[in-house]
Formats: structure tokens, C-alpha cells, sequence
């Protein structure tokens, strides 16, 4: 079994290059046979991947422990959902996840109907069969999941518990599928400069990829977020940790490219930036894959004998350095036709934003590799933690957002100082009234006062647009407002999915920003029977029970907690011992409301059943969940396909070619 | 714009120097543990470690208590930890020295990368701006007018390289 999957890994990486040549001749010398070929193989590369994906899940689900991977991730006690994640809990199932995923992106690729930019998938088609060889060439060498050990063992090691969430199902495919994806748009980006059809053509065969895998990407940076708030056990959600950062960068820089690329289409402008993005972002996507699996990064102690940090730097250099000389080399073709009417449009805020947005990209990747480059430079080792992300990013942050409520407020080309007026007046005075209710409400941390007023100016500002755009509908259609609403939503697609989505950041960064300002701890040492307070709340420690199950040994404290002495139900918080792992696993009680997490954690306890906690009340945390499913709404309304679509593209395609 | 822009990145700038923590007089633990790596391996911060296996958590927490309790100040405490383990107990680089560059490059490259958008804006930005209505143009004025737009966008393109 376990060698089928192997040979099929083997005749999908010499079937890829296959794939990948003969695109290229009969792309290059017009031989539609050869391409038809190229196209089979391609898609038989997927069917040869899906094979192995099968035999390896096949063989975790029916615990063959003759294979090391079965042995190192999965034990006979897991449930079925588990076994299945376990595919991606290893270093070599996730890769092989990895390069099927490519393989499946690839195989829709070449099946999609397109109207036209048919003569860039030949070339899109052999750059996504590069990089695929090259995950096929890793599978075969360095990690091969299929690698047998002499004596099978009667029970494998389990998955590690901190992973047992359902975290664990959602978080890495939503986040691999982001990476994956951007390999994409990045290939026809490449095609376009092979081909030289640098029109527009690319741009809107892309556009929904891009918006995918950015998608997927912001959906596997929240739930990431959200396990760690939840298993993690520390309290917090985010720690600029290095695996972090490099999940966190192609997604900044992808937001980046989604909006610059809207100049592209509008004014045929900026197109070597777009470029540039593209392949920012393809390039800290594999960077963001290498970290993720290689650990180089993420602590002093686990610096990793991997062999595959060599591999994935060749290939990020090469791909990188020939993305940039043939970039170089279509310069002249890249011509911009730039030309705008006005400093104050919607076009310069464009500018700004991917200025902030490349920035504070450059911010988090300066302080990621910062220690790397004090010790090269200084010959001291330092930590860049949280402190410096936070300071530093910040203000970036900050500024971004009021951008995006200034770039709502300004039209295309042209804004007029009476139109300026018009249009900021109400946004900014009902902003302004926000933060001198905040501040009668008792808010006294400036940072805190202006923070808060510019996410309420820029809600404003999107609501106040949507308001105008009912009411011209209603005037005009003579609608109802809900209808006139559901109208303009829905004949806009990408317009209001976008404001959807900016809806959602803003909801997040309330939740971080009152978070963050105004968490508080405490940490107590209690006998039963004895209570503490902590802001609005009493908890009062009850007892202490032990409990064993299956698999781990569970110490579970339990606390009555009271708010303005009001009784809300008991709150759990738990260790839990496994057999098989080490180190305990904290499993923290949150109770959770619109205004603030109560948030307790298990410390440690004594014989005496004296037990000490750590209690921290976080205010607004739960925004951010709710602001991550309002960016999935906006984003898959974004992503819907628009059924008109044909007629407009056809307009562009003959407007600029 | 550019004198807006301006005091905008100092305005960020200050924004970034004065957002530590807000301090009542009465120093704490957090206070401290907040500025500080944990040193048993997991590179958290010490106030966000919460494995009670951690010994050096326990330990250093209790030396902060102690310290406190002694009566020496914020600054005395880090700085005897940096004594005791050197830069890295910190959490973030101090803003002196080399680490500098850490702290104000990305705002340089974003001050540049600013300057890089106003003179591409001032190019791309027409001078003269269009009259909202235009009047009928007689056949003399359109041949002006493509001449000048050729002029200007050859101009334009020139110049942006």
C-alpha cells in the first residue's frame, strides 16, 4: 500500500515536468497536440496525488503503524475527525497536503470556462507545475510520508493534545489553502510577462484566485487566533510570534495587491507594482510554508536539523530572483499610463493605503528577522516580542484604518472641496460625538479615546455611503429600503463585499484594541471556600476534584462566579495529564459576553487543595470572532461569482487590451 | 497635503514613543513581567507564561515580588535581569544603539516610500485643472488639446522612468 503511494508520488513529479515542458514548447511554438497532452498529464498529476492523499489517509484511519507517520501522529483511541486531521499535523502529511492542494488549484485552473485569457494558461499552467515538481521533489527526498520503520509498533504516539481542538480541523487547511492559492495568481503573473500580454487579461483571470486564497489565509489567521485564545492557556490571541508574522505577511501584502490592482483596472496604472506584490506575496507565502515547517525561527532551543531549509531557500531564492529579472526584462512593456486629475481622489488614498499596507509588512518582517540580524551584526541575542510589534505597528494599523474611512469618503478622480465638506461633515461630527460619550462613559486612556473614535468614523462613513446609495435606489426604483439595500448589495458584488469586509477588520480591531488597553490580570493563590475580585467580579474557589479517563488524568477546579454579586453559573478551569505527553494541557474556563471574557486559568495547587489561578478580564474579545465572520461574509460576497459578468469584461478587454 | 502628511507621520511618530503602558505610582509585577522574556525555553513573555511546570517562571516572579518589595525601581529591576541574562531577557529591543534601527527603520522606509508617492503624484496630477463643464470645442481647440495630451503623456511617461 504504502509503496503505491510512494510510485504514485514518484510518476506525479515526472509527469509534472512533463506537464511543465510541454506547456512551455507548445505554448512557445503554437503546437495545440503538445499543450492537449500537457493538459492531461497536468491533470493526471492531481489524480496521482489524490491517489497517495488517499492511501495516507487510508493508512491513518486503519492505523498502520508500519508507516512512521501513522506511528509519530495518530494511537488507536482517536476519533475519526482527528485521524483525519492528523494529515496535516506532521511536517511531511501537511507538505503532501500542500502539494494536493496545488494540485487540485491547478486541475480548476485548466477546467475553468474562460472567456478569454485562454493564451496565458499554457505558461500560468507550466509555473504552477514547476512548483509543484519542486513539493513533489521534497516529498520524494526529504519527507516522505510513506517512510516505513522495521518494527511496527502495537499503538502509535498519538496526536499531540494541545492540537485535540477543533482548531485543529479548521486552522491548518484554511491557512495552507491560503498559501497554496496565492501560487495562482503569482503563476499568471509570470505567464503575462512570458507572453507578453500584460493587458488587463491576467488581472481579471486572477482577481477571484487572489481573492480566495487571501480568504482563506484571513480565515486561517482568526481561527489560529482563536485556538490559541482558547487552548493556549495565556490569555491572549496573538504574540508576534515568528510562525505568526510569516502567516500574517503575504496576507498584508495580498490586501496590498486587492486594492492596487483596482488602480491597474480603473486607470491602467501601477502595473510593475502589481507585479512586484504578486510576487511579494507569492514568495512569503513558500517563506511562510518554510517557517511553519522548518521552526528555524520560532525558538532558540528548537533550531531544527530539517533538511529541508536548504531546499525551500534555493527554491524562494530562485523564484523570487527570476520573477524579478523577467519582470526586468518586460520593463518597457509594463508602461504606466499614468495620469490623475487630482492629489485629493479616491486614487492617492490608494496609494497610501498600499504604502501602510507595505509597511507595516516590512515592520513585522524587519522584527521577525531582527534577532538574526543582532546577533550577525552585534554579536548579542535579543528578543523582539510583542512590545515592539505593538509599538510599531500601531500607529501603521491605526492610520490604515481612518484611511479606509477617508478613501470611502473621496470619489474617483476627482474631489471637490464643497463635496469634501459634504461628506466628511457627518461622519466626523457623529465620530466626534462617540468620543466624548466615551469619554463621559468614563474612557480616559487617550490612545483609547482616539482609537475608538476612528473605528466609529470609519463605520460611519461606510454606513453613512450605504445610506445614500438606498436612498438614490429607493428614489429611483421607487423600492421599499430594505429591497433598495438588498439591491445595491447585490448589484455591486465586489464593491459591498469589500465594505463588507472592512466592516469585519474594523469590528476586529475594536476587539484588539479594547483587549489590549484595558485587560486586566490577576493571579491568586485560594483555599476552597476563599474568594477574589477582579473588576465587577467574585469568584469564589469551591473545591477540587481528579478525574481519570482513557487517555489523561484531569484536575478540575471548580469556581462560582458572581457579577455585581449577581450569580452567573460556575466556571472550570482544568490540567489535564496525558499518558503519553509529557506536558500538561491547560484547558481555560471563558465566559464569554458582547462587553468583556471573563478568562481563568489553572495555575497550579497543592496537596491542600490550595490552588492558585490566574484570572484576567478581557474586554471586547469577542468582537474579534464575530469581526472575522463578518470579513468571511463580506469576502464570499465578493467572491460570488456575478452573473453579468461577460458583457463588462468584453467592454475592458476592447478599452485597453 | 505634503505639511498635512507631514505632521501626520509625527503625530504617528510621538503616538509610537508615548504608547507604553499608562502607570500608577505603585509598581507591580505585571509591570515588570510584561517587559520580559521568560527564560525556561517557551519565549513567552513571563506575565503570558502560564505553564506551572516553568520553573524559571516561578522563580522569576518571585525575584520581581522580592525586588519590588525592596523598594528599587522599575528601572533597576530590568536592569538587573539584563545583567543576570543579558539583552534577551527583554521583550523588545531597548531604543538605544543599534537596536534603533530596529525601531525607526520601517518609519523611515514609510517616510520614503511617501516621498516616492508625492513626486509620482505630482507628476501623474495635472497641472491645469480640467473646467468641470467643458464648452463645445471648435476644431482648432481639439487639435491643441490632442497635441497637448500627447505632449503630456509622452512627458509623463519619460519622466517616470
Amino acid at each position: 500500500m504504502a509503496d503505491i503511494g510512494y510510485i504514485a508520488l514518484f510518476l506525479a513529479l515526472v509527469a509534472s515536468i512533463y506537464s511543465a515542458v510541454a506547456y512551455i514548447l507548445g505554448g512557445k511554438r503554437r503546437i495545440p497536440q503538445l499543450v492537449a497532452s500537457a493538459r492531461n498529464s497536468l491533470l493526471a498529476v492531481f489524480g496521482l496525488i489524490s491517489l497517495s492523499v488517499i492511501l495516507l489517509v487510508y493508512a491513518l484511519v486503519t492505523h498502520n503503524f508500519q508507516l512512521e507517520y501513522v506511528v509519530s501522529y495518530t494511537s488507536r483511541d482517536m476519533s475519526l475527525p482527528y485521524l483525519l486531521s492528523a494529515l496535516w499535523a506532521g511536517n511531511d502529511g501537511s507538505l503532501l497536503f500542500w502539494g494536493w492542494l496545488l494540485s487540485l488549484f491547478a486541475a480548476v485552473v485548466v477546467l475553468q470556462k474562460r472567456e478569454f485569457g485562454q493564451e496565458l494558461v499554457p505558461y500560468a499552467s507550466a509555473v504552477m507545475m514547476i512548483t509543484q515538481a519542486f513539493f513533489l521533489l521534497l516529498l520524494l527526498s526529504v519527507s516522505n510520508p510513506f517512510q516505513k520503520i522495521p518494527f511496527p509498533p502495537a499503538d502509535g504516539m498519538g496526536l499531540n493534545p494541545m492540537l485535540e481542538n477543533p482548531g485543529m480541523i479548521l486552522h491548518p487547511p484554511a491557512l495552507l489553502a491560503g498559501y497554496v492559492g496565492f501560487t495562482v495568481p503569482f503563476a499568471f503573473a509570470m505567464a503575462a510577462l512570458l507572453t507578453r500580454r500584460l493587458g488587463d487579461e491576467w488581472i481579471i483571470a486572477i482577481r477571484r484566485w487572489t481573492l480566495l486564497a487571501w480568504l482563506f489565509l484571513g480565515i486561517g489567521l482568526i481561527i489560529g487566533a482563536w485556538w490559541a485564545y482558547v487552548e493556549l492557556g495565556w490569555g491572549g490571541y496573538w504574540a508576534w510570534d515568528p510562525v505568526e508574522n510569516a502567516g500574517l505577511m503575504p496576507w498584508l501584502v495580498a490586501t496590498a495587491f486587492l486594492h492596487s490592482v483596482m488602480m491597474q483596472r480603473r486607470r491602467g496604472m501601477l502595473k510593475v507594482w502589481n507585479m512586484v506584490l504578486i510576487i511579494l506575496t507569492f514568495s512569503l507565502a513558500i517563506f511562510g510554508t518554510f517557517l511553519t515547517r522548518s521552526g528555524i525561527l520560532s525558538s532558540v532551543h528548537t533550531f531544527s536539523e530539517s533538511a529541508l531549509g536548504p531546499f525551500f531557500l534555493t527554491f524562494i531564492g530562485l523564484s523570487f530572483f527570476s520573477a524579478l529579472a523577467l519582470l526586468y526584462l518586460r520593463w518597457e512593456d509594463l508602461k504606466s499610463e499614468a495620469e490623475l486629475e487630482s492629489f485629493i481622489s479616491r486614487e492617492s488614498t490608494f496609494l497610501l493605503n498600499n504604502l501602510l499596507l507595505v509597511g507595516a509588512t516590512f515592520a513585522v518582517f524587519l522584527g521577525t528577522v531582527f534577532p538574526v540580524i543582532s546577533e550577525a551584526v552585534r554579536g548579542t541575542e535579543i528578543s523582539v516580542g510583542p512590545p515592539f510589534f505593538n509599538q510599531v505597528n500601531g500607529p501603521i494599523f491605526l492610520a490604515l484604518i481612518l484611511l479606509a474611512g477617508v478613501c470611502a469618503l473621496i470619489g474617483w478622480r476627482r474631489a471637490s472641496t464643497r463635496n469634501l465638506i459634504r461628506h466628511f461633515l457627518w461622519p466626523l461630527i457623529t465620530a466626534l460625538i462617540l468620543g466624548i460619550a466615551l469619554f463621559v462613559l468614563g474612557v480616559r486612556q487617550w490612545l483609547a479615546l482616539i482609537s475608538f473614535s476612528i473605528c466609529g468614523f470609519v463605520l460611519f462613513t461606510i454606513l453613512y455611503e450605504w445610506l445614500r446609495g438606498t436612498r438614490a435606489r429607493r428614489r429611483m426604483r421607487g423600492e421599499n429600503y430594505f429591497k433598495a439595500f438588498w439591491g445595491l448589495i447585490i448589484t455591486n458584488r465586489p464593491r459591498y463585499g469589500g465594505y463588507i469586509v472592512h466592516i469585519g477588520v474594523l469590528l476586529v480591531a475594536i476587539g484588539i484594541i479594547g483587549s489590549s488597553l484595558y485587560d486586566v490580570e490577576k493571579e491568586v493563590t485560594l483555599q476552597p471556600g476563599e474568594t477574589m475580585a477582579i473588576k465587577d467580579y467574585t469568584l469564589t474557589y469551591e473545591d477540587l476534584d481528579f478525574y481519570e479517563t482513557q487517555s489523561k488524568v484531569v484536575v478540575t477546579a471548580t469556581i462560582s462566579a458572581y457579577n455585581h454579586g449577581e450569580p452567573i453559573g460556575k466556571l472550570m478551569p482544568e490540567k489535564y495529564f496525558h499518558r503519553s505527553y509529557e506536558q500538561p494541557v491547560t484547558e481555560v474556563a471563558i465566559r464569554s459576553t458582547l462587553c468583556e471574557d471573563l478568562y481563568v486559568i489553572l495555575v497550579g495547587w497543592d496537596e491542600d487543595a490550595t490552588a492558585t489561578f490566574k484570572v484576567l478580564v478581557n474586554p471586547l474579545v469577542i468582537w474579534i470572532w464575530i469581526g472575522g465572520g463578518v470579513f468571511v461574509l463580506g469576502g464570499l460576497i465578493a467572491f460570488w461569482p456575478e452573473r453579468r459578468a461577460s458583457p463588462i469584461l468584453r467592454q475592458t478587454k476592447q478599452g485597453r487590451g | 497635503m505634503r505639511l498635512g502628511k507631514r505632521l501626520g507621520f509625527i503625530l504617528l511618530l510621538s503616538i509610537m514613543l508615548l504608547a507604553s503602558p499608562a502607570r500608577a505610582d505603585g509598581i507591580t509585577v505585571s509591570d515588570i513581567s510584561r517587559q520580559l522574556i521568560c527564560q525556561c525555553g517557551c519565549t513567552m513573555v513571563l506575565l503570558n507564561c502560564s505553564h506551572a511546570e516553568c520553573g524559571s517562571r516561578e522563580a522569576m516572579t518571585a525575584l520581581i515580588k522580592e525586588k519590588i518589595s525592596q523598594g528599587q525601581s522599575e528601572e533597576e529591576i530590568i536592569q538587573f535581569f539584563v545583567a543576570q541574562y543579558g539583552e534577551r531577557v527583554l521583550a523588545a529591543p531597548p531604543k538605544k544603539g543599534f537596536n534603533l534601527t530596529a525601531w525607526l527603520l520601517p518609519f523611515v522606509a514609510l517616510l520614503a516610500g511617501a516621498g516616492v508617492i508625492f513626486v509620482a503624484l505630482r507628476k501623474w496630477v495635472r497641472r491645469e485643472p480640467l473646467p468641470q463643464t467643458q464648452p463645445a470645442l471648435g476644431e482648432e481647440d481639439e487639435e491643441y488639446r490632442k497635441r497637448l495630451e500627447e505632449e503630456l503623456k509622452e512627458f509623463i511617461e519619460r519622466s517616470f522612468r
